[in-house]
Order: structure tokens, then C-alpha cells, then sequence
């Protein structure tokens, strides 16, 4: 077991492990990886989880069905959406450089490139995730009463702004409440670079859980594994925090 | 002028809504169309839209290296830790809306349960690990089911308790008067009023089973034993190009669920305005 190299560390300074990883530039890089893809990844998804909520509350001949499409990525597995992006962002044969070529335009290393990969892999998160941020979005306008929308347009109010002064205001608790969700979804981020990337290239999509999976688990350092989880926890439970705060004030 | 501005309207709606849905739907027509398609095909560098010669031998390829027996351990796994989950909620949460703990211990057990959602899983797979091996729950599936509550039961506590919140006590209290058990009480009266969140609360744990990737990956190294989601990542990693086979263990992965998409759709619906309210 590798439980038995762990003595032979001699612990002379307190918080060593602390101290080590922080400075080390592989941390920093999954520690800035991590909060950028958390940052992007979960306000895009709840704008365009209002912007989907608000285009889908009008009537018309296929609501429901238009519903229900959208729900679909959010209930494939990861792996599988995964596998499917994969044979989108190939170099050689993949769907996108196809394209791109097929417009004359030099095609992009989606995974390969380091300036774009997270950014490939933030794109698989909005298409997976968008939808949790419409179905709660969706749930929420569908409890807001008709009458008010009524009597603001007897006032002569127009569309934008009875969207920006009445609906988003309303809103506002559910929007909190999915962008919470997300942030803190997205900030154990493991399985799309795991799957993708390996948190290449370069470590351009390395992240804390990457970080920690592979101290636990390829290099059996479990005092190192505890500081970054504990950093790690650390920085969740203050987003949590700062939240949950916020939602709490809404609620009264 | 205004009859042709909200007929421009109602063409620009249904543009924006028509190319969300392309957006949507093209990845998973894009399954299907690489599933059929035959290896050359599926490497060649003008990717075709439509199969040339549709084949099911990369369907039958999959179940020739037996991957129905990965679809039954998902099975297995995903169906168990739903019940296991649903009962514990149900019997936890009906205590920590009705009885009186002392302390206020039922608020501080409700926060904990949402710290355990909120924490990254890798935080808890080491320590896990290590508990797990000694208690020999490595490499077997009950081991995957107890690890797998890490994610659903929180998630049915809270949303079972919210349910159960809004009951009127005076049902039960009127069955208790009439010489109910405890245990009818809950069978006969709380669980038939409390069902579709029951139903919903199991959908969404049943989905996050399905696809939970960290613990199957971790503690599970046996290939026989693997739950469909290692297996695509497995496909992923070795066999870069091998496309078809894996497009169709993700499509097979999928089906179950997407079948049952319209009925999830109105569970997950009525599940969410249930418990925003």
C-alpha cells in the first residue's frame, strides 16, 4: 500500500504541503483553469437559459415539443456527449475543421490548441447545461400570474420593458438560485477534461479536481491530496456562502 | 406596416427558435449518423452527412464484446442506488419534518446533507477509497450503490422534505387517532400524498446514476464490472478513431432514457415547481 512511503516524509515545517503547492505553477494554473471555465461557463449558460425560458413562453404550434427537445442534452450522459464533441473537435476529420475549410479558413486545434481548448470544453458544458438553466427558468416563469403582465401592458408598457422591470425582477431567486447550482457544478469539473483532454495540452485544461485525482490516485500523495481538497473546499464553500446569502436576502 | 412587422416578428422567432433547436439536435443526429456508418466512412476528411452505406455492424460489434453485460451492471447500479436513496429520504425526511429533535439537530443534518452536494466528489473519493477497501466494497457493485448515495441522496432529502413540508399534519394526526401504525400512517396516507415528488425526486436520481462517472471510474477496475459511461471513456481514450462503435454504446447508453424523455420532461417540470414553491 502506498500508505507505507507516507512516514518517510519528514514533516519539519507546519503546512508544508500548503505552502508547496501554492507556489507550484501546475496548482496555480488548475486553480485559474478551474475558477475561468466556473466563471464563463455557468453565466452563459443561465443568459441563455433566460434568453431559451423567454423565447419558449410565447405560445405557438409546438411548444411542447420544442420543450422537450431542448431538455435532451442535459439527461445524455457526460462521457456520451463527450464522445460525440470528440468527433467534432478532431483535427483531421473532425466536423468543425470540416466546415471551416469549407470556407476557406484555416482550421483551429479545438483540443489541441493551448488558447483554445478550455474554451472547446466550456462550449461542451453550455451545450450539456443550458437546458437544467431553462427547465428552472422555465418553472419559475410559468408561476408568475398572467394579470401582471396584463396590467403592464394596459399601462403602455412595452415588451422590453416589462421583461427588464417586471419578468427578470421576479425571476431574479431562480436565477440565483440555477447560477448557484452551476457554479458550484462547474467548479468540480473532472469528467469533460478527463475524457477530452487529460488536461492538455500544455496543462491548458488542467483543473483542481484533475489536480487532485491525479495526486490521490497516480501519485498516492494524500497529504498533498488534503491541502488542495481543503483549498479546494475552501474557495466552494465561500461561493456557496456568498449565495446562499444572497438567496436568503431575496427571500425576504 | 404593422401586420407586416409582427409577421417579421413571428419569422425572426421562429428563426432564432429553429436554429437553438438545430444547435440541440445536430450532435445527436450526429450520433445516430456516425453509429451507421462504416469505418472508412467514418475517417474519411469529408465527414457526410448521411451514411452511404448504412451498417448495424457497429451495433453488433459492441454486443459481441459483450457490452450488454455493462448495460445490466448500469442497470443494476442506477435502479438500486434510486431505491435505496428513495426509501432513506422518504423514512428521513417524513422524521425531520414531524418529529421534534432536540438542538434543532434536524436544520444542522439538513445542512450538512447540502455540504455533501456541494463538495466536489474527488474531495470525498480518497478518503472513500480508503474505506472502502478496507470494508471490501472495491471492485463489486453494492460498493458502486452506497458510493452512488453520495449524490442521490441529498438531492431526494431535500426535495422529499420540501414535499412532506407542505402536508397538513392533521391527515395523519386523524389516522393515529383512528388506531394507525407509524409505519401505515406513512405507507397508506403520507406516501400516496407526497407520490409525484416521489417520482420525481427518483427520475432525477435515476439519470444521475445512470451517468455518475468519478466513483464508477475509481472504484470499479474489473472490466466485466463497469457501468456504460467508464466504458465510453475507455472507447474515448484508446481507440481514437474506432468512432462507430463508440457512437453506438453512447447512442445504446442514451436510449433508455430519451425514451422515456417525454415522461421525464413532465416529472422533472413538476418537480422543479414543486420545490421552488
Amino acid at each position: 500500500m502506498p500508505g507505507i512511503v507516507a512516514p518517510l516524509i519528514v514533516h519539519s515545517v507546519p503546512c508544508q504541503n500548503y505552502i508547496q503547492i501554492i507556489g507550484e505553477s501546475l496548482f496555480q494554473r488548475a486553480f485559474i483553469n478551474t475558477l475561468s471555465f466556473t466563471l464563463v461557463a455557468s453565466f452563459l449558460e443561465v443568459f441563455l437559459g433566460v434568453l431559451l425560458a423567454f423565447l419558449l413562453y410565447t405560445r405557438f404550434f409546438g411548444k411542447k415539443a420544442a420543450s422537450l427537445i431542448i431538455i435532451f442534452p442535459m439527461i445524455i450522459s457526460t462521457m456520451v456527449i463527450c464522445a460525440v464533441w470528440q468527433t467534432f473537435f478532431h483535427y483531421d476529420i473532425g466536423l468543425f475543421n470540416y466546415v471551416l475549410r469549407s470556407f476557406g479558413l484555416s482550421p483551429v486545434g479545438w483540443l489541441t490548441n493551448q488558447d483554445v481548448a478550455l474554451f472547446s470544453i466550456i462550449l461542451v458544458d453550455i451545450w450539456q447545461w443550458t437546458p437544467f438553466a431553462f427547465l428552472i427558468i422555465q418553472a419559475g416563469m410559468s408561476s408568475i400570474p398572467t394579470e401582471l403582465f396584463e396590467a403592464a401592458k394596459i399601462d403602455g408598457a412595452g415588451s422590453s420593458q416589462i421583461a427588464f422591470k417586471i419578468t427578470l425582477p421576479i425571476l431574479s431567486s431562480q436565477i440565483l438560485l440555477v447560477l448557484m447550482l452551476r457554479t458550484l457544478d462547474t467548479f468540480r469539473l473532472f469528467d469533460k477534461v478527463y475524457a477530452q483532454t487529460q488536461g492538455g495540452p500544455a496543462n491548458a485544461t488542467q483543473t483542481l479536481s484533475l489536480f487532485i485525482y491525479r495526486e490521490g490516485f497516480s501519485f498516492f500523495n494524500f497529504g498533498r491530496v488534503s491541502a488542495a481538497s481543503v483549498i479546494t473546499l475552501f474557495f466552494v464553500s465561500f461561493l456557496a456562502l456568498f449565495y446562499v446569502r444572497k438567496l436568503l436576502k431575496e427571500e425576504e | 406596416m404593422y401586420k407586416l412587422r409582427r409577421y417579421l416578428r413571428r419569422v425572426l422567432f421562429f428563426l432564432v427558435l429553429a436554429s437553438f433547436l438545430a444547435v440541440i439536435l445536430v450532435p445527436i443526429y450526429w450520433m445516430l449518423n456516425t453509429s451507421v456508418k462504416n469505418p472508412r466512412e467514418v475517417i474519411s476528411p469529408i465527414p457526410t452527412f448521411f451514411p452511404h452505406e448504412p451498417t448495424l455492424s457497429n451495433y453488433s460489434k459492441v454486443f459481441q464484446a459483450g457490452i450488454w453485460r455493462n448495460f445490466l451492471n448500469t442497470i443494476i447500479v442506477a435502479v438500486s442506488a434510486t431505491l435505496a436513496s428513495i426509501v432513506l429520504a422518504f423514512l428521513s425526511a417524513y422524521a425531520l419534518v414531524r418529529y421534534r429533535f432536540p438542538w434543532k439537530i434536524n436544520r444542522l443534518f439538513l445542512i450538512w446533507v447540502l455540504v455533501v452536494r456541494i463538495l466536489p466528489p474527488i474531495v470525498l473519493a480518497v478518503p472513500l477509497f480508503t474505506i472502502f477497501n478496507q470494508a471490501g466494497l472495491i471492485n463489486t457493485l453494492p460498493g458502486l450503490i452506497v458510493a452512488f448515495q453520495i449524490y442521490t441522496l441529498p438531492y431526494s432529502v431535500w426535495i422529499i422534505y420540501g414535499f412532506i413540508k407542505s402536508l397538513p399534519v392533521e391527515f395523519e394526526e386523524s389516522a393515529t387517532i383512528d388506531g394507525a401504525s407509524p409505519f401505515k400512517v406513512l405507507t397508506a396516507i403520507v406516501e400516496p400524498l407526497v407520490r409525484t415528488g416521489v417520482i420525481a425526486t427518483s427520475i432525477f436520481s435515476l439519470i444521475l446514476a445512470w451517468n455518475e462517472f468519478l466513483f464508477a471510474l475509481l472504484f470499479v477496475r474489473t472490466p466485466r464490472l463497469l457501468t456504460l459511461p467508464v466504458v465510453v471513456s475507455r472507447y474515448i481514450g484508446e481507440y481514437t478513431t474506432q468512432w462507430g462503435e463508440l457512437m453506438a454504446i453512447g447512442l445504446l447508453a442514451t436510449l433508455p432514457i430519451l425514451i422515456f424523455s417525454n415522461f421525464v420532461y413532465r416529472q422533472l417540470t413538476e418537480g422543479f415547481s414543486m420545490s421552488l414553491k
